[in-house]
């Protein structure tokens, strides 16, 4: 079996000694930045990507993954102990868990989350397997022109599934797109609208842009709200799970994975989404859903599965086409591109060790993330007794030295406080920064790719119509368009997201 | 009494959207458009910043015509505080070296929030530069001077 062939060779890479210990490295801080409130996975992949310079592709990337996912299970401790949601894809857990934890079950509304995760990362981790490889012979076939309308496609869906308005949210990706096309022309050697500035001739460089609007600018709206720490004296006994627990968890735990596990694989997916779907499932196929929101034991295990399994599963679009579902995953193709590799569906056929290599490490993290985790509880929860007063000034100071490190400039730190200014006025009028991301990283692919497509075509652009794996995915975006000008489908939506 | 209601954020972004797409427009205009099938270096930029003028404009018509959400006030403190420290930092890094400059961002920052208590914020800028150089400089030996040259 291929598939079995290639999960055996990724368990290999995966389970070399470095790997292991990048892996372990990953998975602990992103468990610390998860059950700390107001630092996201983003800003902080942004600061470590300097570091992984010197590292192996697939080492770097393991880490970086091991972020991602150990920042959900992170999050969802917080929730579940002090009602504060680590990440924002921890807040449902926050209903239930916390009620859990008040009636002192604590001990078992932790395993129950950590243990559903697990279920979730090893089933999520078996469905990349098995969709990567029909993916990736899919996305041999695409020309410049199918690749061009992946592209859009990726970008549209983002905005779609995206928080907020889909106008402002569309006009943050043409922004991003706009930043994106700054440096030397590639094809002419022109420069476009590089101020003549040197260091911007090979493009704007991403690691500011995202630490600035992500990790800065959150920071300072953080300090304009009055801050409120309650201090956990619970003593965390139980960690097993009884019985009847696993019992009454398991279906749901089932249900949130599956759920999870195609949520993800939408471009725009990710761990946000998942979690409040799972939710609204498990509450409208409850017998009594009065005991939503007092302690539900489903409550927890179905938006925690829900929650991994979208996490990692929202990896496939990056692994088998190279397209990014979320500004986390265009950080992570920011980090490829840095270790030279070209994001793209021939990366499966050309890197299959660092594919297959991440692929199993999320398995073999998430098992770390299982056994490590609960006896380091009363560690987490010291952790979040560090006021916010001597947090921030560190991060400021750690994301200044971060960004001066890509390229030892000082030009990138300028940049940052540049974007962080910008990116406080995007809180204020109530923008979201992600789809920007998206766009700034795309955007080089985006117009490389549309000049090869109307280079074949000779300017004729109903090239993108007349190729059926291109005119299939643009009906898509119509259709997803025009499915958001009408107001039903716009009611649901704000609906779905404000629950 | 009738003042007709806006929408500020709507307003305030557009006028972003448009500033910037008039900026972008104006700094390609000499660079060629060439045709569709040759594109010139400058086919796209002009693309992407007529979409985003067209989306500012739409931001400032939208604005003016319906109310909405208020803006959340802006508290100066935080803003200054923390934009000031990573200006310093850009400022002194490389002239004073990384230990003198991360003190400095630190303490900045600190400012930030009346919270800061200030024996405590001197001690943790001094330990965190410590910190830092040892990171930075010894392990990952980032090229940037740790004194004043």
């Amino acid at each position: 079996m291929e598939l079995f062939d290639n999960l055996l060779m990724g368990l290999s890479t995966a389970m070399q000694l470095n790997n292991l210990g990048f892996c372990l490295i990953g998975v602990l801080i992103g468990t610390a930045i998860g059950v700390l409130p107001g630092i996201g996975p983003i800003p902080t992949i942004a600061l470590l990507l300097p570091f992984t310079f010197g590292m192996e592709p697939a080492g770097a990337m393991i880490m970086l993954a091991g972020i991602f996912y150990g920042a959900q299970y992170g999050g969802s401790t917080t929730a579940i102990l002090v009602n504060v949601p680590g990440e924002t894809s921890s807040v449902v857990t926050c209903l239930d868990g916390h009620q859990m934890a008040r009636q002192g079950r604590a001990g078992t509304a932790l395993a129950i989350a950590a243990i559903s995760s697990f279920f979730a990362g090893t089933v999520a981790t078996v469905v990349i397997a098995l969709l990567s490889v029909p993916l990736a012979a899919l996305a041999l076939k695409f020309t410049a022109v199918e690749y061009f309308s992946l592209l859009v496609l990726g970008l549209i869906a983002a905005v779609v599934l995206a928080h907020g308005s889909v106008a402002r949210s569309l006009s943050m990706v043409f922004l991003g797109l706009l930043l994106g096309l700054i440096g030397i022309d590639v094809s002419s050697g022109a420069a476009r609208m590089t101020f003549g500035v040197p260091e911007l001739s090979d493009g704007i460089d991403f690691v500011p842009v995202a630490m600035g609007m992500f990790g800065l600018a959150e920071i300072i709206a953080n300090l304009e709200r009055p801050s409120e720490r309650r201090v956990v004296s619970q003593k965390v006994r139980d960690l097993i799970p009884s019985r009847a627990d696993l019992r009454a968890a398991f279906p749901a735990m089932v249900r949130g994975t599956l759920l999870g596990s195609a949520l993800g694989v939408l471009p725009g997916g990710g761990a946000a989404l998942p979690p409040f779907s799972s939710y609204a499932l498990e509450k409208k196929l409850a017998k009594d859903p009065s005991r939503f929101g007092h302690g539900a034991i489903e409550g927890v295990a179905g938006p925690e599965a829900a929650n991994n399994a979208g996490a990692q599963t929202s990896f496939i679009p990056l692994l088998t086409l190279g397209i990014p579902a979320n500004a986390l995953m265009a950080l992570m193709i920011g980090a490829l591109m840095m270790q030279g590799i070209q994001p793209g569906p021939q990366i499966m056929r050309e890197q299959p060790q660092l594919v297959w290599g991440v692929i199993a490490s999320m398995w073999v993290g998430n098992l770390m993330l299982l056994v490590i985790n609960l006896p380091l509880i009363g560690l987490w929860v010291s952790m979040l007794k560090i006021p916010y007063r001597l947090l921030f000034p560190a991060i400021v100071l750690f994301c200044c030295i971060g960004t001066y490190g890509i390229a030892n400039s000082l030009f990138n730190v300028w940049l940052m406080l540049g974007c962080a200014a910008v990116g406080y006025l995007f809180i204020k009028v109530g923008v979201e920064p992600a789809p920007l991301l998206l766009g700034l990283v795309l955007g080089p692919q985006l117009e490389e790719n549309f000049r090869r497509a109307m280079l074949l075509s000779e300017g004729d652009f109903s090239i993108f119509l007349s190729r059926p794996i291109s005119a299939v995915l643009l009906a898509v975006v119509a259709a997803v368009l025009l499915a958001m000008l009408s107001p039903a489908i716009v009611r649901r939506r704000r609906e779905a997201l404000t629950e | 009494m009738t003042r007709r209601a806006l929408d500020w954020r709507d307003l305030i972004l557009g006028l972003f959207l448009v500033a910037v797409a008039a900026g972008a427009l104006w700094m390609t205009r000499t660079l060629s458009i060439g045709s569709a099938a040759d594109m010139g270096p400058g086919y796209m930029p002009r693309v992407v910043s007529l979409a985003l003028l067209g989306f500012g404009l739409f931001f400032l018509v939208r604005g003016a015509r319906h109310a909405g959400e208020a803006i959340q006030p802006v508290h100066l403190r935080p803003v200054l505080a923390v934009l000031l420290a990573v200006g310093v930092f850009a400022l002194t890094a490389e002239r004073l070296g990384l230990a003198i400059s991360s003190v400095l961002t630190v303490l900045l920052a600190g400012f930030a929030t009346r919270e800061t208590r200030p024996i405590e914020s001197v001690l943790f800028a001094i330990v965190l530069s410590g910190l830092a150089a040892l990171l930075f400089i010894k392990v990952l030996a980032l090229p940037v001077p740790l004194w004043p040259r």
